[in-house]
């Protein structure tokens, strides 16, 4: 374990860290015969709610209609119990490791403000991807690598290759 | 036993949002307690300062591709039960820039935004709340998408397929690469100038 | 430290290793006799002709139609979508390749189920998952949906129900106002490994 610079809390090994987190995904593969995930749970979350407030907007769209209305339950699904399962897990780990905190952590050379900017257009601009790709990182890079789906690792390729040039451009926000 | 668990019936489904919760935990833990609710570590990786996100995600990705073939070689899991996601050229390949585009501007991607917001972190929530906006955007533009969406079907093909050898074999290169890029990412790191986060 | 990380890379590559060095016998066990027995008598490996057409009306994507009849009977009148299979190569390479393909229900026909009850049981003992057989096969699929018989009139709602589904799936097929005694082929399926656009199944996986 190392000691991070300024707040005296802990980072597991990434290496150990990774192992974790491979057994984990296997272990997921061995149970419930699926990989991790995070973005379906938000997915479920809008067709619930849209189907609360509009149902035959819903039964129109060739789209939430695949996972909402009629007998549907979108938010009876796996991934949103998995989804709970991690704000669960990632609060014991912060308590672990003391890094419970209510903060906006960003460069000190940008503001909170353009920091909460970027993060939310940052999600808008992901949320919007991880449909089209069907999956996330977690999603469909890396449970998709795991089992060696083809698209898994194309759109993780596409995932990090970008992410390369961009972080280059709003590298003012970073460092 | 023979897994899947849940698809081969020896448990009732009904275990399968419990197990859902234990997993998602484990993913939630070993997600913060590597250091992925702080998205300036995670950004780390693309400056050559910290390259974390490189390291846990391709050792959980060796291990798990490692892992499952060894039970599938005990026959202790049936590989054609397994969801393997379909592949779509096109949307894997927009989709997949898109997310790049997001991650760097946000330094998350859905999953470590969960943990951010779990330990207090505001960017993290309001990174989670942003992808609603994202997902409503993207169904309710659904019917402009949808050619796009649907196009470059390979149905669930496996990569190793694509190239025309064995999983076994593919697994080993992806060991060997992985191995040589951690290698790669410990000179690059003596390298580059530290920064403080 | 970095010694520490050698050993455990050359664990990992070796592990890996091992994987590509192990026979691969092992794998190819044929399935337990008793196991064998016990599917045999189930009869769940039986979908009737209605369900099959509803599926494929559907475009149901983890449908797999397997045609066992001979090629020349194939060409003429098929399910669409469906692939043809001889069962002399059956159990060759790409066919198994084919039938291994995960996610997919591979249903069997032939003119009857004599073909598709042997083509079940040869799989089944290669462990193929998920084969069920169209009962009563293109014969019965024929009687049934493109010759709907008259309802009596003490008919019930199912019974109703189902006789205008099979007059709608009769349009499906044929179009409307054609006389049943010809068929006409939806598309000339080819014989390729056909993998058809699917959409996306309810909400399954992905993240």
């Amino acid at each position: 374990m190392k000691k991070s610079k300024y707040d005296g809390s802990f980072y597991l090994n990434p290496y150990l860290g990774g192992a974790i987190l491979g057994t984990v995904l296997l272990l997921s593969f061995y149970l419930s015969g699926r990989g991790l995930g995070a973005s379906g749970a938000v997915k479920n979350t809008v067709a619930a709610t849209v189907n609360i407030i509009a149902p035959q907007h819903v039964e129109q769209s060739a789209y939430y209609s695949q996972f909402a209305g009629g007998d549907k339950k979108p938010m009876s699904n796996w991934l949103i119990y998995e989804v709970l399962g991690v704000l669960a897990g990632a609060f014991i780990s912060g308590i672990v490791f003391n890094r419970l905190k209510l903060k906006v952590e960003h460069s000190p050379k940008i503001t909170s403000r353009r920091r909460l900017l970027f993060a939310l257009a940052g999600g808008l601009v992901f949320g919007f991807g991880a449909q089209l790709a069907r999956g996330c990182t977690s999603g469909a890079a890396l449970s998709g690598m795991a089992v060696l789906s083809l698209g898994g690792y194309i759109t993780m390729v596409a995932i990090f290759g970008t992410a390369f040039v961009v972080a280059w451009i709003f590298r003012k926000n970073w460092i | 036993m023979i897994g899947p668990i849940i698809s081969s019936g020896i448990v009732s489904p009904a275990w399968d949002p419990i197990f859902a919760v234990i997993l998602g935990m484990g993913f939630g833990f070993a997600l913060e307690s590597s250091g992925f609710s702080s998205s300036r570590k995670i950004i780390g990786t693309f400056f050559g300062y910290d390259f974390v996100v490189v390291k846990v995600f391709f050792t959980a990705a060796i291990v798990a591709s490692v892992g499952l073939l060894y039970l599938n070689y005990f026959g202790l899991v049936d590989f054609s039960q397994l969801y393997i996601q379909p592949t779509f050229l096109t949307s894997a390949i927009v989709g997949g820039v898109i997310m790049g585009i997001g991650f760097a501007m946000a330094g998350f991607c859905p999953g470590t935004s969960l943990c951010a917001a779990a330990v207090g972190r505001i960017d993290g929530l309001v990174f989670f709340g942003g992808m609603f906006i994202g997902v409503f955007i993207f169904s309710e533009s659904f019917s402009f998408i949808e050619n796009m969406f649907y196009s470059g079907s390979q149905g669930a093909k496996m990569i190793n397929t694509a190239f025309g050898i064995s999983p076994e074999l593919f697994t080993l290169f992806l060991v060997l690469a992985a191995v040589g890029m951690f290698f790669g990412a410990a000179w690059v790191q003596k390298k580059v100038k530290k920064v403080e986060y | 430290m970095e010694r520490k990380y050698t050993i455990l890379a050359i664990l990992l590559i070796v592990l890996a290793l091992g994987l590509v060095i192990l026979p691969k016998e092992k794998r190819q066990k044929e399935i337990d006799p008793k196991l064998l027995l016990s599917a045999v008598i189930e009869n769940s490996r039986y979908l009737s002709v209605d369900e099959v057409t509803h599926r494929i009306i559907e475009n149901d994507p983890t449908l797999m139609l397997i045609d066992l009849r001979p090629g020349d009977q194939f060409k003429q009148f098929a399910l669409s979508g469906a692939i043809n299979i001889q069962t002399d190569s059956l159990l060759s390479a790409s066919t198994l390749e084919l039938l291994n393909q995960p996610g997919k229900d591979k249903i069997w026909y032939a003119n009857s189920d004599l073909i598709s009850e042997k083509a079940w049981l040869i799989a089944t003992r290669h462990s193929v998952n998920r084969i069920y057989i169209m009962k009563g096969g293109m014969n019965e699929w024929f009687n049934t949906i493109i010759k709907p018989g008259d309802v009596s009139n003490t008919a019930s709602s199912a019974d109703l129900d189902r006789l205008s589904f099979r007059n709608a799936a009769r349009r499906y097929f044929i179009g409307a106002g054609q006389t049943p005694e010809m068929p006409i082929a939806k598309k000339t399926p080819e014989k390729v490994n056909f993998i058809r656009k699917a959409p996306e199944a309810t909400s399954g996986g992905g993240c």
